[in-house]
């Protein structure tokens, strides 16, 4: 077992916090008036200074006490969050990330400059004083802090000693701030029988005697406060006699002073009137909702890290195991022992379900993507003064954590297309009767075995007409040549294709479209255009759920066997004499759909006889469907996918391989290669017929 | 850790670590405590670590003792215990003894 390094866990918690921080400072700029956005974004800086300081980074730990420092004005709301705020922090975030993850592309100057910028919008009556001064200097007393101390009531969620906070360090820090009169409510404890040890029951009335801000005591529970109830109301005058701090109770013998016994203990005798004693204070609405009891909150252990290599390892051995089953399947049916077989399959069922569970452990919420793209679309619709409202939907969709790696290009693409080239400007959208807000819609859905992921946006439209006359222009296709839209729209995959008049930093060379459409098919997946002129465009990727182990159909091709990816079979016909007789023409009449077909064996050059009944397997990406003719059709096969080699880089019509159960290879074919190749077939077809 | 044969039957030693790490063990202890006995005395003497859970199930001890009739006393609290205790609030011996009901003798 490799041992961790300690600072390596810290930047991949460091990544996580830089993810809760950009997305909180992002919505920020939509709902500036949101507190839980502010003190969200302040617990992670203050959690990445802290670990920061406690791993070595000190370069981090005093850039983010100076960024935390700044950023508290918007904290206790002295200051609003500006579009240009948000601008800057988001900038200081990067610096803080770049300072973790490459120190060595820094440069202090930088630094310097980003804390000038917040110093300026943080602090603008002052531009000259550093920041770190003026934040030391006595903060201002709102109004509030008037009061001759506050009243507290303190209820925590019953998991939260399970996940090592202890509400009596909470007490103490509290009790830092003044003199506390702490009574502990009681009235929670249940029955012997009903109880969970590890859950908290208690609760506390506190009254803190000091004329302290607010904030100070938000900040003894910033990192609790998602996990509690705190009711917070200010005393109206000092009780007499003053009660006795708890923290001098706790530095003393117990010698309660004369007194002092007789209300604390009349409290206490009756909890439940221990409530939040401040006649305007809402008591009802402070009580929480009673839970479910008997039920364990199990949330501190609901979840592990494990490091992404570990799974790729556990995935790689699952795929041998698979093939190891697989021939001992093949064994085993060869022979004629009934236990070996009963065995085999056994272990076949067992090493289905651990494929199924370990998949399972590596699928992601996608939503740890489309987090990503929030800051693209906020960067992008600065840039391009274009304004764009970005909705997300299905976050919760899961796919292989490879596919959600391998989706991040195709979808910056996608993106930056859309708000560059589909979201028209805020002058033509008014002059059209749209709002001059933009639109980008980012949804994932499952479908069946596929996942669904699709960009939305409502600008204007593909212009089909100037797509047209560049494909034209370009040769690709003839002048006048009769073509639906949507074999129109499909020219934008070919590489070059552009029909940006000008170009940009973002787009326009034509380099990105047929990239995206090359990354997606390698991927098993397909991409699809829809378009309605002057309403928008929306692409559609098709992907299948996992790149590692899937369902193959079982093939053969003379004395090869091959597999092709069930998500893509459709159906399995015989070939007729009839289909045999239009030899040359290729097409197949499926119910009265022409369908053009490959002979894989003349692709594959095999020798031999062909069998006298040919199999079509009909394939299928998008709306296109081709079919392969086979000599057999084996069955259904567990494909665990291997990679071919750089030697074989430039074979296009295969995927992987695969082991079977005998130990031999057999090849994965491409199905969107093939299709391709059946399109560029009947074009030539088409074209000769036509000479 | 369990009853001790050379005390009186009803008696249980709490042990030493009556934190949450070890909790769910006492819990175990006083519940199996409770079924054999009409009437319990737990000595808290030899309590060395403990905390809000400890405070709790002390607690849901005297609390269930009552409602069933069955008297729970606590004895000899250990100077931990006694910090502890203040620490939650409970800061007098007259809101201590009002809470946990104890035999004044073994204190």
């Amino acid at each position: 077992m490799s041992a961790i390094d300690p600072t390596e866990v810290f930047r991949q918690e460091a990544s996580e916090l830089f993810e809760v921080l950009e997305g909180a400072l992002l919505d920020l700029g939509q709902r500036p008036d949101d507190r839980e956005l502010v003190d969200s974004a302040f617990r992670a800086l203050h959690t990445i200074k802290g670990s920061g300081a406690m791993f070595g980074f000190d370069k981090v730990a005093s850039f983010t006490h100076e960024f935390e420092t700044a950023f508290d004005r918007v904290r206790k709301g002295e200051i609003k969050p500006t579009q240009e705020l948000i601008s800057v922090a988001l900038a200081a975030k990067d610096y803080i990330r770049a300072l973790i993850e490459d120190p060595q592309s820094t440069d202090d100057i930088i630094g310097e400059g980003i804390l000038d910028d917040l110093k300026r919008f943080v602090f603008p009556d002052q531009p000259a004083a550093p920041v770190a001064e003026i934040a030391e200097a006595p903060p201002l007393a709102p109004a509030e802090s008037k009061q001759a101390g506050w009243h507290l009531y303190l209820e925590f969620e019953s998991h939260i000693l399970r996940n090592g906070s202890n509400p009596l360090d909470l007490l103490e820090d509290l009790c830092k701030l003044g003199p506390c009169f702490v009574v502990p409510v009681t009235d929670g404890i249940p029955f012997l029988d009903e109880m969970e040890p590890e859950d908290c029951y208690l609760k506390w009335d506190v009254k803190l005697h000091a004329a302290c801000d607010k904030d100070a005591i938000d900040d003894v529970f910033m990192f609790v406060s998602d996990e509690m109830k705190l009711t917070l109301s200010p005393l109206e005058h000092v009780e007499t006699p003053a009660p006795l701090p708890l923290f001098q109770l706790l530095d003393e013998e117990p010698a309660p002073v004369a007194g002092m016994t007789a209300p604390v203990v009349q409290v206490a005798a009756a909890p439940v009137a221990a409530q939040p004693v401040a006649k305007a204070e809402p008591k009802a609405e402070s009580k929480p909702e009673p839970k479910p009891e008997g039920k364990r909150d199990d949330r501190g252990i609901a979840t592990v890290r494990v490091q992404a290599e570990r799974l790729d390892e556990l995935m790689d051995r699952v795929g041998e195991l698979v093939i190891a089953q697989a021939r001992l399947t093949q064994l085993a049916s060869s022979g004629s022992d009934l236990s070996i077989k009963m065995i085999a399959e056994e272990i076949e069922r067992l090493a289905s379900s651990l494929r199924d569970t370990t998949m399972g452990a590596r699928m992601v919420p996608i939503g740890s993507l489309f987090g990503r793209f929030r800051r693209l679309i906020h960067d992008l619709s600065r840039d391009l003064s274009k304004p764009v409202d970005f909705v997300t939907t299905g976050e919760d969709t899961e796919l292989d954590k490879t596919m959600i790696e391998c989706l991040a290009d195709p979808l910056v693409h996608l993106i930056r297309n859309a708000i560059d080239h589909g979201i028209e400007d805020t002058a033509t959208r008014s002059a059209n009767g749209k709002t001059e807000q933009g639109r980008i819609e980012l949804a994932a859905v499952h479908s069946g075995a596929q996942v669904l992921v699709t960009v939305k946006d409502n600008g204007g439209g593909l212009n089909t007409a100037r797509i047209r006359a560049k494909a034209e222009e370009q040769g690709l296709i003839a002048a006048g040549a009769v073509l639906t839209d949507h074999e129109i729209h499909q020219f934008l995959f070919h590489p070059g294709f552009s029909t940006a008049q000008t170009i940009s930093a973002l787009s326009g060379r034509g380099v990105g479209m047929d990239v995206v459409k090359r990354t997606i098919e390698n991927m098993r997946g397909t991409i699809d255009l829809s378009t309605r002129p002057g309403q928008g465009t929306t692409v559609t990727l098709r992907l299948p759920l996992t790149l590692a182990i899937i369902e193959g159909l079982l093939i053969r091709v003379g004395e090869g066997r091959y597999i092709i990816p069930l998500s893509a079979v459709e159906e399995c016909i015989e070939l007729t004499a009839e289909d045999e007789r239009s030899r040359g023409r290729n097409f197949l009449n499926v119910r009265g759909n022409l369908v053009p077909f490959l002979r894989l064996r003349e692709i594959m050059t095999a020798s031999g006889t062909p069998d006298r009944h040919q199999k079509t397997i009909i394939i299928s990406t998008g709306e296109t469907h081709v079919g392969l003719v086979a000599d057999q059709i084996i069955g259904n096969h567990q494909t665990v996918i291997k990679s071919l080699s750089k030697l074989h880089s430039d074979v296009t019509i295969f995927s992987g391989a695969t082991i079977l159960g005998d130990g031999t290879a057999a090849l994965i074919l491409d199905v969107a290669q093939l299709v391709m190749l059946a399109q560029t077939k009947v074009e030539k077809q088409h074209i000769s017929e036509a000479a | 850790m369990s009853s001790d044969a050379t005390e009186p039957k009803w008696s249980l030693r709490l042990p030493a670590d009556c934190s949450i790490a070890a909790i769910r063990n006492v819990y175990d202890l006083i519940r199996e405590a409770f079924g054999r006995q009409d009437r319990l005395e737990i000595d808290c003497s030899s309590v060395d670590k403990a905390d809000v859970t400890s405070i709790q199930l002390l607690l849901s001890a005297a609390k269930t003792g009552d409602a069933q009739g069955r008297p729970v006393v606590l004895t000899s609290f250990s100077q931990s215990l006694r910090n502890t205790l203040r620490r939650a609030g409970f800061a007098s011996d007259a809101m201590i003894d009002q809470h946990f009901p104890q035999k004044k003798d073994g204190t």
